[in-house]
Order: structure tokens, then sequence, then C-alpha cells
């Protein structure tokens, strides 16, 4: 299946995390595809590859932030629970039954806020990751890339950043973008996904021309792409 | 008739006074530095405080074997967290760390009593104080160990906290100057001094701030 995600960050604000879900048939349940998932109250993530293999991440990052607050008793930082993930990632393969033969076939867009501001980063199946302003992944990347490029600055408000994450996605999908295949998150200091009809609040909101530098707020856009970038991680594997 | 041994204790109790106040932008953290076993004192001049992190200190007193023991984990803790995050701990973090230490000893305690001092997240002064087993609570000010029950109550007097029951929740700090705080430690260990054994020869205060930490030192009662 592919994915686009497609996300966003403002520094002072939050980040904004929107996918495409395809829906292959009518008779697929729209609402059990779920490619932005929850880490903690203050870290979001969107995925694109395997999704199975997503749900092992995640899982493990869900534990290690519960561990972290029973510890410390403090949110870890987005860049630790980052860290956290590519060293699973990086894993496979060693000790016996137990652990994963194969690479993870998934890179994740992980969105957060913390002491720092909001952030977002992004990992590989190689368990690299990079702090990012904003990023594509998935099958319309490079295009959603490009587009990321021209229209992020660090003014942005989350509205607009949630508007041009849509408008981006939009132009890479094949289908018109309805609250059915396409899922929004915001983390803002806090995680929210957004429910079908704030969704289609955000399709319906005209695409205004975006003022640059009229407003003081730090935003950052960033994207994932995949397919391409799955050919290339399998064949890296492969190596 | 078998003979009686007398009974082993893996304990002891070596004494000593600890205490430390919040203020508004300021923690001051005091203990004497008498080591002592019964009616022996083995040291005049062993320290009772840590630094465990740059805004955050700890002051122990009991067995000094299991305080030593306790130092050494929470020194390697931190380091290894300072490893995974790139930053120091707080010390809310290691309040949180340094009971969890407590408890995980839960059946065979680590005999230490603690005051925790330091700066939070927003440079406010704090407290931690606990129970030999992690029971722990964040306090405008604290006294533990030999010393305490002459001094605790003492305080009080001073310094009296808002109720934690109170809605909605009221800050903790002494509304006392830096100062003024220095003062008022020094005052109340010269006291424990006079009629506690186990305190005495030498007050050891560290005072941490947002210029960063200092010690000072005061002379007590050898006797």
């Amino acid at each position: 299946m592919l994915l686009r995600p497609l996300s966003w960050v403002q520094l002072q604000l939050g980040v904004v995390l929107a996918v495409e879900k395809r829906i292959n048939s009518p008779l697929l349940e729209p609402s059990s595809v779920e490619k932005i998932k929850e880490i903690d109250e203050h870290i979001g993530c969107a995925m694109s590859g395997l999704i199975a293999d997503a749900r092992t991440l995640v899982e493990h990052a869900r534990v290690e932030t519960q561990n972290h607050r029973f510890s410390y008793g403090e949110p870890m930082t987005v860049e630790s629970t980052t860290q956290a993930l590519c060293d699973l990632v990086l894993r496979f393969g060693e000790g016996d039954e137990e652990s994963m033969s194969r690479p993870f076939g998934v890179s994740l867009l992980i969105a957060g806020s913390d002491e720092n501001g909001p952030s977002l980063y992004y990992t590989d199946p190689s368990g690299t990751f990079w702090q990012c302003n904003a990023k594509a992944i998935g099958s319309g990347s490079e295009g959603a890339d490009s587009s990321l490029q021209e229209q992020y600055n660090k003014d942005l408000t989350l509205q607009e950043a949630e508007t041009i994450a849509l408008s981006i996605l939009k132009q890479v999908m094949e289908e018109k973008a309805t609250p059915n295949n396409v899922h929004i998150a915001r983390v803002a200091p806090t995680y929210h996904l957004y429910t079908p009809s704030e969704v289609e609040a955000v399709i319906n909101r005209p695409m205004s021309i975006r003022r640059k530098s009229s407003l003081k707020i730090l935003p950052w856009l960033q994207r994932c792409f995949f397919s391409s970038l799955q050919c290339k991680c399998t064949s890296l594997f492969v190596c | 008739m078998t003979k009686q041994h007398p009974a082993w204790s893996p304990y002891d109790n070596n004494g000593g006074t600890c205490v430390a106040i919040a203020g508004a932008d300021y923690c001051v953290t005091a203990a004497d530095t008498r080591m002592s076993t019964g009616y022996s004192i083995l040291s005049r001049d062993y320290s009772k405080i840590i630094k465990l992190a740059d805004k955050c200190v700890m002051a122990s007193s009991g067995f000094q074997a299991d305080v030593k023991a306790l130092q050494k984990l929470l020194a390697a803790r931190h380091l290894i967290y300072q490893h995974q995050h790139n930053k120091q701990m707080s010390c809310p973090a290691m309040g949180q760390l340094l009971s969890n230490t407590l408890y995980y000893k839960r059946f065979f305690p680590y005999y230490s009593f603690n005051v925790l001092g330091g700066l939070d997240n927003e440079g406010k002064g704090c407290v931690y104080t606990y129970d030999a087993v992690g029971s722990y609570e964040r306090v405008g000010y604290s006294s533990q160990g030999s010393g305490s029950t002459l001094i605790m109550p003492f305080l009080d007097n001073q310094l009296k906290s808002p109720s934690p029951l109170l809605l909605p929740a009221q800050d903790a700090v002494t509304p006392l100057s830096e100062a003024e705080a220095v003062d008022l430690v020094k005052t109340c260990f010269a006291s424990a001094t006079e009629r506690d054994i186990y305190t005495g020869d030498k007050l050891e205060i560290v005072v941490l701030n947002k210029d960063g930490i200092h010690r000072e030192y005061m002379e007590l009662r050898k006797d």
C-alpha cells in the first residue's frame, strides 16, 4: 500500500501531520486504516511503508516514553524518543527467536513538542534520523518535498500549515481528498488526531495566498515520500 | 544450653542532620560534617552533601555505607542520562529517580534519610524530602536525620508553609531572602548541636541560585 504522509512543523506553535490513506476498495472500512498514531501525549507519528512493522515500532516507542515518565516523572524529549526508535530499527537480526529477522520496512515522521518547542524527525529503515522543518515521505514525496521547499516559511501559522500540508497532499493524490482518505493530526503542544468533521473543515477552507512574514510564528514543513524511498531502502538492505 | 550470640545487624547509624530550604530563586542545603557510631566520633569532617547535577544536590544522613552506595548509583544513573538525553537531569527528575531507587530496595532498604535541594525547570527553589523507602514530597523546607526532631518544629514555627490541601495549589517556597535563609540554617544547626550528640563539628552549606553553586562553612561545637 502506498502512503503519502506529509508533515509540517511550527516552532512556537506545533507540528501538523497529514497523510493520504488509499482506500483500494469501497468495501474497506476507512476507519480501520491508521497511519497516524499517538506515541505519547506530546508525540505523534505518521508512517509510510510496511504498516505492520510500524506498529511494532510505535509500541516500542510507547513503552519507552512511559518508562521515561515512570523513572523521571517528566515527558521524554522528541529526539530521545526518535533515538530509542532508531536503536530498535538497527537491532534487527540480533539475538535469537524473539528478535526481528529482517529490517523494519517503514519510514516514520515523528512530530512532537517538548521543552525545546515543536520538532519533526524523519527516520528511515536504516535507523538513521534527521530533524526537518518540513518533510514528505511515501509515494508522492518527491513532488511534495519540492512543493514544501517552495511553500514552507518559518512564519506560518498552524492554520496555514494545515492548509499547505493538505494542498500539497492533494497535488500528489490521485483521488479527491475527503475526510475518509485524508488524515490530519497536530501536536500543539499535545497530540490531537482530527475528527472527520475537523478534516472536512480544513478541506473546505479556501486556500488563501499566504502572507510571508506577517505573522510571527515559526512553522516548518516536512514531508515524506515513500514508494521510491522504499525501493531504495529495499535495495540498500539487499546489498 | 546453646550460647546466645549478640544479634548482628547489617545496619549502623552514623547520625548527622540535613536541612534544605527553597526560596523563590534559590535553594539552601545544609548538613553537619560529623560522622559517629554510638558514643564515638569517627570523623569531624565528613561531607554529607553531594552534587548530583548542575541544579541538584542531595544531603543524606543515616548509615554511611548505604549513603555511599546510593550516591554512587545516582551518579552513574545521571551519567547515563546525560549520554542518552544530552542534558543535565532536572531536580524534579532526580527527585523521581531517587524515590524509585529507594523503593526498589523496599524490603532491604538503603538506611539513608535524604533531602534533595535544587532548582526546578522554572528556576524556582525546590526541596524534596524522603523516608528510607522512597516515599517523597515536594516541600518548601525540610530536615532529616538525627537532629531533625529538634530542627523541624523550629522551621515550622519560622516558615509556616501553606497546606498542601489548599486549592488552588500554592507554591511551597519560603518568603525569606537568600541571606536570611542561610542565617536561619546556621541558627537552627547551632541549636541542634547543643542537644543532639550526633550533630556537630562543622556545618556545610550549599547554596544554589541562578549564578550557580557555592559552598560555605561554619564551625559548630565539637563536644
